[in-house]
């Protein structure tokens, strides 16, 4: 059976109140076409894991879908701060979970491997540890036989992981092209269940053909869902870069309520189909084939 | 945008970069992170003069990338031209990171204290946030990992040099003294270059240390910018020292053209 659908029907296969881990790293390969579609559907109580996110969170908390963030780092980098992230945390709308790069990836990779816990140096005489005292999730053991000290990350479970990818056929072989999937295969090895976005279907003699090339086997991937220029803004690399004019046009609107809410029902959740929405933000399609 | 130092040829963004570059030893192997302009073309200005072994990864992806020119993100896929690998995963990284093969990393923070700790998570209460700034991200984790640690700062002033950070994203020196030996972590922050001067680290309480003044800043004027007592040092304390002609000319015309650099000022 093929696991190709729509971008509309992958995302309505997502129930409020899941956790939902976004792939990509900050300005890469964020999988823009399925977040835009969650927040078209508006879905409520979502629990988001993005270890180095930013314009993904961002749509997904202004659209008024996140209870919670699990996270390393949100920002736009050189282009500032994630607006609506920093006033919905600053505001207490949005919990927030703290972690950093590496204690979050230790956490998914427990969670993959099922074991107890990852031990790493990360997050070593931080305040981050002291945060997650209560709950356990990372703690600082030391280790009897050596007297190391490291942080313990325990199971992090993911209900869907979304990514996006250049490739994958129907039965779900799914190939990042070149084969760099930061960030990426740590959410899919420990998601119940994986969302692919992709850049283009092609056939399985494409896989069969090239087979060292294939990231994720059929078995990891449930779902692909066609989205040429699917990570815009964002970048998929080496196809097109990032957009940096989308970002400055989308935190100079953030300035003013208003402005915003206008800017983002026209350019961002308005548009009906993801080529609607190319179309709005004059994205030419076609440039990834 | 950038001042001009005065009696030198350069703006405080080259001092900065060319003081960076200087610090780089041959046998350096660096990564960088996110909005590391400094650091950036600080390594490859040093490996384009006196320290042609250096690695760079870019973006900790792109291994001896070589690229054009600098864009908007130090993160981003546009830093990574003329790359000879690009680590398909962040196994590999943090193998080479935890391992101490790579040896170098540079980082800043919205605050910073005496002993090169920085905060990037929040100013203000954490349960109630003035601002919510973006995370620690890598810091925390690399910190506590990387044996020669840089800070930079285009900001000297009381608010990003503070007695007391409101967070501590990323580890210095941690507590000073033997904190990091204590805790089994390697090396520690080396040196911390700023828009008024170069810190060092006194050895035994690895508090920041006046190493150098900027030409025209006086001592007084860092130890007023700046929210916790400097150590000075013994005797005189030097002058940053001028950038040559050439290292000027390679970062202006090959390193950074576009100016990418002015980011952070």
């Amino acid at each position: 059976m093929s696991k190709v659908t729509t971008l509309q029907e992958a995302a309505a296969s997502i129930p409020d109140g899941s956790t939902v881990a976004i792939g990509g790293l900050s300005m890469n390969s964020a999988p823009m076409a399925l977040v835009r579609e969650l927040v078209r559907q508006q879905k409520k109580d979502l629990d988001l894991v993005a270890i180095v996110s930013g314009m993904a969170v961002d749509w997904l908390v202004v659209g008024g879908c996140v209870r919670r963030v699990l996270a390393g780092l949100v920002s736009f980098e050189g282009l500032g701060l994630a607006p609506n992230f920093r006033a919905a945390v600053q505001s207490g709308q949005v919990a927030i979970e703290e972690y950093s790069e590496h204690l979050l990836i230790c956490r998914l990779q427990a969670q993959s491997y099922n074991l107890p816990f990852m031990p790493t140096k990360a997050g070593l005489g931080t305040d981050v540890l002291g945060l997650h005292a209560e709950s356990g999730a990372v703690r600082e053991e030391k280790d009897g036989p050596t007297g190391e000290h490291y942080v313990a990350c325990t199971r992090l479970p993911v209900d869907v992981a979304l990514v996006h990818a250049h490739e994958a056929d129907d039965r779900g072989n799914t190939r990042v092209n070149p084969k760099l999937v930061w960030m990426d295969n740590e959410i899919v090895n420990a998601a119940t269940r994986t969302v692919a976005s992709v850049e283009r279907v092609v056939d399985n003699a494409a896989f069969t053909a090239e087979p060292e090339r294939t990231t994720y086997p059929r078995f990891m991937i449930d779902t692909v869902a066609p989205a040429p220029m699917g990570a815009y803004p964002c970048s998929c690399f080496p196809d097109y870069g990032h957009d940096s004019g989308f970002f400055m046009e989308y935190s100079q609107a953030a300035r003013d309520r208003e402005t915003f809410t206008q800017f983002f029902q026209e350019r961002v959740v308005g548009p009906e189909t993801w080529e609607d929405f190319l179309a709005v933000n004059s994205v030419a399609t076609g440039a990834s084939a | 945008m950038s001042t001009p130092v005065p009696g030198y040829d350069c703006t405080m963004d080259e001092l900065m970069v060319v003081t960076f570059s200087r610090a780089m030893a041959n046998d350096t192997r660096a990564f960088n992170g996110a909005v590391s302009f400094i650091p950036v073309c600080g390594y490859l200005l040093a490996r384009r003069t006196h320290a042609p072994e250096l690695v760079w990864a870019a973006s900790s992806i792109a291994v001896d990338a070589d690229p054009d020119e600098i864009g908007d993100s130090t993160l981003s896929d546009s830093l990574w031209g003329g790359a000879s690998m690009l680590s398909n995963s962040p196994f590999d990284f943090w193998s080479y990171a935890q391992g101490a093969r790579y040896n170098t990393f540079a980082f800043r923070g919205a605050q910073m204290d005496a002993y090169g700790n920085v905060n990037n998570t929040v100013i203000g209460p954490y349960d109630a946030p003035k601002v919510r700034l973006p995370g620690g991200g890598g810091m925390a984790d690399l910190g506590a990992m990387i044996p020669r640690i840089y800070l930079w700062s285009s900001t000297h002033d009381p608010r990003t040099f503070v007695d007391q950070l409101h967070f501590r994203s990323g580890i210095g020196w941690g507590d000073g003294g033997d904190h990091r030996e204590r805790m089994g972590m390697p090396g520690g922050p080396q040196l911390c270059i700023t828009n008024l001067c170069v810190f060092d680290f006194e050895p035994s309480s690895k508090r920041m240390r006046l190493a150098s003044l900027h030409p025209g800043v006086t001592a007084g004027q860092v130890q007023e910018a700046t929210g916790f007592d400097v150590i000075m040092p013994n005797g005189d304390i030097p002058t940053t020292a001028e950038p040559t002609a050439e290292e000027l000319h390679i970062l202006r015309t090959e390193v950074d053209p576009t100016s990418a650099r002015l980011r952070e000022f």
